[in-house]
């Protein structure tokens, strides 16, 4: 096991690397660069900026360039956009943002999307199986950019409970909305993966001869049933993590809590470079690390898997 | 003598300069009003700002920061004219082309420096050295300071640029050439002072809360990125005593009906009306939806370069095109906040420009309709025939709009083939700037009260030119009117001709469109610039 | 001896019975399941009568998708609501264009992107997750890390890159939707997929001599179905949204024609200005299309289950 989680972390570098160059060179044939703009620069001018960002270089030597800096200085370069401040800033006043309110909305999705899963299975085609049903359509039938403006016109303008937006240092009246318009978006698949995870892990022949040999149903669901029901969730939750501690766009919009999702796209739609490569970094990394852990969850919760 | 100034500056000095400390009782010095306790502005902004660096800022809403911040030489006040800031007043030589400024002598930085005549000669060598490669670098060359065009392009030291320091409180200016609006340009934060020794002290970190001293009426508090930033009243700020909004908070909120709909919760004192909402608004809350013309316009050019359609090479086709533009309907029904419909390139409120008797202005639009079917026909298209073509214009849910409504305009009246594609800001500016389109959306908003800055943008070798227009008549009109002592008349010639010739379909110009609660006072709505100052505002009590 | 002979001829029919079985398909025999399943039959007819709308729909309209309706585009809020006198029996939307016809080319429209989005997604991912799941090893390690590279790439990147290389069309709006959505599946299948290959089934199919592909295909396949089409039939809402985003950065759909993504994403920017029809509308066809996606999709999960028998 260790050497397995030893090796991954050791093919983690080229994959990483490899993600950069990919970026990197996706980044640079993309049409308009960081200084297109509605008031096209003056040539002389345009020269200036790009000698000063090093984007004057052939393109290997400016790859060079930042990946020496990032090994040797951790330097991921200045942002194109944001003059006061260089990418470093940027991540380490975002990302904290975004995994403070991305975690909870996880925590949330996931305790109740599971519970309400495995609740529905059990009771197959009861009152609570429909409920978990229906809650489960709904949230997924209010996509963010619904939810954002329904919570601020209900809690905000008309019952005037909590603040319209901000972060405010993440005090709980300024994360209730975020987290909520979060962890919906997210809850509704996983309560229906899971139920249907369970519904065919209780169909299969092991968790029959267990309830046979008559064990007690609350044995049988939480010793036999549970790890085989929750390894197609694992599944789905690793991306889930990654997106949602990386923040989401729509919330940063409409919340205004400057987490990084906005600084993600905002980085691509204006092309400033060292940002979005900076945080497609972070990005690859969380990635790789999160399919790690699923990786060894696989192993937990089914101990035939073997790497 | 000028067209630029029609008010002296030093007519206006004594009515800028009321005497200090009048509002203990909490009434306003000059007009009485009840003040509120919290002098605190609320405004939403579209987006994070760029910089609050002077010399780097590129962005409107960091521009209107950094006026905050900092104190240029002169400012504009509530119509758009010039009064002093730092410089009590100047003076031109015969040549009209040296400038020397006096500066006040009880001006100090936050840190309770003074701000002298060095510190505008640093920030103005520091906006053309290529080493701080400013995107503003350009502005100074607009300004024709002497050499700034060959210290910009690395042909000459940062040094030699025409600005000196005779004593601390002496600026001299040399330019190229005359430039009649030169002290008009002044009010631009490219020009404002830095701080040299903070500079030195923090370099890149030195506009961070904490770091940055500022000579303006307040300085930075607070930045949270993506969120708000807070300026707060500078006590050491030489007006600082008439100064009455204490603190302002710019929130970042990217969503405009979010930011209505946090506006009316009482979360702001200030936002956007989005396009459409402005008549419900004013209807139900008439003392704070607010609309006054801007200096911008808003407008489809036709590409009519090499690679542009056959189409569009026939100015009747252009012209029918245009005339079968209902502006009306674009205007009332789709933006409604009260913008002008446009049948000029340029603004009408643009100070010294008389809008020209252009013919499709004073018909109708029945009369219109049938022109535009007539030239159409002379042209060579009909139902057997239809004109066929693409527009572009990048995705927004306004700009769609107006797009959807002129393709069916087009559609309905001339039976023309429009099909229409939006696409992402970047790959827009790259695809209109490389003539890749049939017809394109385009918009400009002056960087000078003048007719120039929107008219160049026709001249045949202009870097705007996307359209690549291109009328000899036109190139040497507007040549002459830059060193022109009345150039009116030759902006009315130049927008004659482009009324004939139609390379661009003029649809409305802007107005500033805004839920302003009733309680903030003085906002400066005959400033067409918008350069607003949070000094000159207060908060009555309500 | 009656009852004897009783139970013989019951055993008799049982046996008799079984055969039959035998010779059902696991198809048809899922087919049979699928039939059975009330609820999944009534979200496929309502389906059909959405899809039957949109068929049907236009030729009961009064004003086209795209034609505007002037006389009530300045005051959408006091005239445009929902009337059958006017013509506009869904209202109209913010520009004055009829509802009704809207909606209805945005579900034809988004039920295609939903449907071959989520089939691609399907279709790419299963069979890369099965490949990389049952071979294991290296061959696993490099294909997922290829997938980990992939999920990290800005989206927003890859679609202006394809806007560039393969210009707008339908044909590359289905090849960026197919490219977003095929890398969870795969993850997903292939987590599966590691599961069983382990299971004694499969090691005795293999002890049999039968060949890799025959057992990815006729063992492992069947027993991933289940989480496979639960998870597909969450990936046609995520398609129909995400075709919005692709259509902003200008590769999707151009107006005049729209998607339901696109009419809820207006409709919800202004639910606060007293035109809720416009949000209404569009989203209550989105919604019948994720409760039919529910319930077909557990039906069909319901009835692939090979142990369910």
């Amino acid at each position: 096991m260790l050497a397995y989680v030893i090796r991954r972390v050791l093919t983690a570098i080229p994959t990483i690397l490899l993600l950069i160059v990919a970026c990197f060179f996706l980044m640079h044939y993309a049409p308009g660069g960081p200084f297109t703009s509605e008031r096209t620069l003056p040539p002389q001018v345009l020269a200036n900026i790009e000698a000063r960002y090093g984007l004057d270089q052939p393109l290997w030597k400016q790859l060079w360039d930042y990946l020496y800096n990032i090994v040797v200085h951790f330097d991921f370069g200045p942002s194109f956009k944001f003059k006061d401040r260089d990418v470093n800033d940027i991540i380490a006043q975002g990302f904290p943002i975004s995994l403070t309110y991305g975690s909870l909305s996880f925590l949330v999705a996931t305790v109740v999307g599971i519970g309400l899963g495995i609740a529905a299975a059990i009771r197959h085609n009861s009152w609570i199986d429909y409920f978990a049903v229906g809650l489960g359509i709904a949230a997924q039938a209010l996509p963010n950019f619904i939810m954002g403006p329904i919570l601020i016109l209900t809690f905000t303008l008309w019952l005037g409970w909590l603040p319209g937006g901000g972060w405010n240092g993440g005090q709980w009246p300024y994360l209730i909305m975020p987290v909520i318009a979060l962890a919906t978006s997210y809850m509704g698949s996983i309560a229906r993966i899971t139920r249907s995870s369970m519904l065919e892990v209780l169909n299969s022949n092991f968790i029959r001869t267990a309830r046979a040999k008559g064990l007690p149903t609350r044995t049988v669901i939480w010793r036999h049933a549970m790890k085989p029901t929750l390894l197609p969730v694992v599944s789905y939750l690793g991306p889930v993590f990654v997106y949602v501690l990386t923040g989401s766009v729509f919330v940063d919009i409409y919340f205004s809590t400057g987490g990084l999702g906005q600084a993600y796209v905002g980085s691509a739609l204006s092309r400033d470079y060292a940002v979005l490569l900076g945080v497609t970094i972070l990005y690859g990394v969380l990635t790789v690390l999160v399919n790690l852990l699923t990786d060894l969850a696989y192993a937990w919760f089914d101990p035939k898997i073997r790497y | 003598m000028n067209r630029f100034i029609r008010n002296s500056v030093a007519g206006l000095l004594s009515s800028t300069m009321i005497t200090g400390a009048a509002f203990a009782a909490g009434t306003h010095p000059e007009t009485g009003e009840a003040l509120a306790d919290d002098q605190t502005f609320t405004y939403r902004i579209l987006d994070e700002h760029s910089s609050v660096d002077p010399q780097v800022v590129e962005d409107v809403s960091g521009a209107e920061i950094v006026r905050d911040l900092f104190e240029g030489l002169m400012n504009q006040d509530e119509d758009g004219n010039l009064v002093p800031g730092v410089a009590t007043g100047y003076t031109v030589d015969d040549s009209k082309k040296v400038y020397t400024f006096t500066l006040r002598d009880n001006a100090k930085w936050s840190n309770g420096d003074p701000v002298t005549a060095g510190d505008f000669v640093f920030a103005w060598k520091r906006a053309v050295d290529p080493a701080l490669s400013s995107p503003y670098a350009w502005f100074m060359e607009l300004m024709s300071i002497e050499n700034a065009s060959a210290i910009i392009a690395g042909e000459k030291p940062v040094d030699d640029l025409g600005v000196k320091a005779i004593d601390d409180t002496t600026l001299e200016v040399t330019l190229s050439a005359p430039l009649p609006y030169f002290p008009q340009m002044t009010t631009h934060s490219t020009t404002f002072p830095a701080p040299q020794k903070v500079i030195a002290e923090f370099g890149d970190e030195w506009t961070k809360p904490g770091n940055i001293v500022s000579n303006g009426a307040y300085v930075l508090t607070e930045h949270l990125p993506q969120e708000r930033s807070v300026r707060e009243r500078n006590e050491m700020y030489w007006d600082n005593d008439n100064t009455i909004i204490d603190k302002v908070v710019a929130l970042v909120i990217n969503d405009e009906n979010v930011a209505l709909t946090r506006y009316l919760a009482g979360e702001l004192d200030r936002t956007e009306v989005p396009a459409g909402q402005f008549p419900r608004l004013q209807e139900e809350h008439p003392d704070e939806a607010i609309s006054f013309p801007r200096l911008c316009n808003y407008y489809y050019t036709f590409n009519v370069s090499d690679s542009g359609p056959e189409e569009f090479k026939d100015p009747k086709v252009r012209q029918a095109l245009s005339l079968a533009v209902d502006r009306d309907i674009i205007t009332k029904n789709i933006k409604a906040g009260g913008e002008p419909p446009a049948y000029t390139f340029v603004p009408e409120a643009t100070a010294g420009f008389t809008v020209p008797v252009v013919e499709m202005a004073s018909m109708s639009q029945a009369e219109r309709d049938e022109l535009a079917k007539e030239l159409l026909a002379e042209a060579g298209f009909g139902a057997d025939n239809p004109l066929t073509f693409s527009m572009v214009y990048n995705t927004s849910e306004a700009h769609k709009k107006v797009a959807v409504a002129l393709s069916q305009m087009w559609k309905q009246k001339l039976g023309a083939n429009v099909e229409l594609a939006n696409m992402e800001w970047k790959v827009f500016l790259e695809e209109r700037g490389n003539q890749n389109f049939d017809l394109a959306r385009g918009a400009w908003c002056g960087d000078y009260n003048e007719a120039s800055t929107f008219l160049d943008l026709l001249q045949s070798d202009s870097g705007y030119n996307d359209g690549k227009y291109n009328n000899a008549r036109v190139d040497e009109l507007l040549a002459e009117a830059k060193t022109s002592d009345d150039p009116a008349p030759l902006y009315t010639e130049v927008e004659r001709i482009i009324a004939q010739e139609t390379p661009v379909i003029p649809i409305y110009h802007y107005a500033g469109v805004y839920m302003m609660d009733s309680d903030v006072g003085n906002w400066p709505v005959k400033n067409v610039e918008q350069n607003w100052y949070s000094k000159n505002l207060y908060k009555i009590a309500e | 001896m009656l009852g004897k002979s009783q139970k013989a001829a019951h055993l008799a029919e049982e046996i008799t019975d079984y055969t039959a079985v035998q010779g059902r398909s696991l198809w048809q025999d899922a087919r049979m399941r699928f039939v059975r399943n009330k609820a999944a039959m009534a979200s496929v007819f309502i389906l059909l009568l959405i899809v039957l709308f949109t068929i049907i729909g236009p030729y009961f309209a009064v004003w086209s998708n795209e034609e505007i309706d002037w006389n009530v585009m300045g005051d959408v809020r006091g005239m445009g609501m929902p009337s059958m006198e006017t013509g506009h029996y869904f209202g109209v939307d913010d520009l004055g264009r009829d509802l009704y016809s809207r909606v209805i080319q945005a579900t034809t429209t988004s039920l295609l992107v939903g449907l071959i989005g989520a089939a691609t997604a399907l279709i790419v991912g299963t069979c890369y997750g099965i490949t990389a799941g049952y071979f294991g090893g290296r061959t696993d390690g490099a294909m997922m890390r290829f997938v980990d590279i992939l999920l990290a790439i800005p989206t927003t990147l890859i679609i202006i890159l394809l806007l560039v290389v393969a210009g707008r069309s339908f044909f590359t709006l289905f090849i960026a939707l197919g490219a977003v959505g095929w890398l969870t599946m795969s993850r997903i299948v292939r987590g599966q997929t590691l599961a069983l290959k382990n299971r004694e089934f499969i090691e005795a199919a293999r002890a049999a001599g039968v060949s890799e592909f025959t057992i990815m295909y006729r063992h492992i396949l069947p027993n991933l179905l289940g989480v496979v089409i639960v998870y597909a039939s969450l990936l046609v809402p995520e398609m129909i949204l995400t075709e919005s985003f692709i259509s902003f950065l200008g590769l999707g759909i151009s107006e005049p024609y729209t998607s339901l993504g696109r009419l809820i994403a207006e409709g919800a920017g202004t639910m606060g200005y007293g035109t809720l029809w416009q949000l209404m509308f569009p989203l209550t066809f989105y919604v019948a299309i994720i409760i039919t996606m529910f319930f077909i999709g557990d039906g069909l999960r319901d009835a692939l289950d090979p142990k369910d028998r």
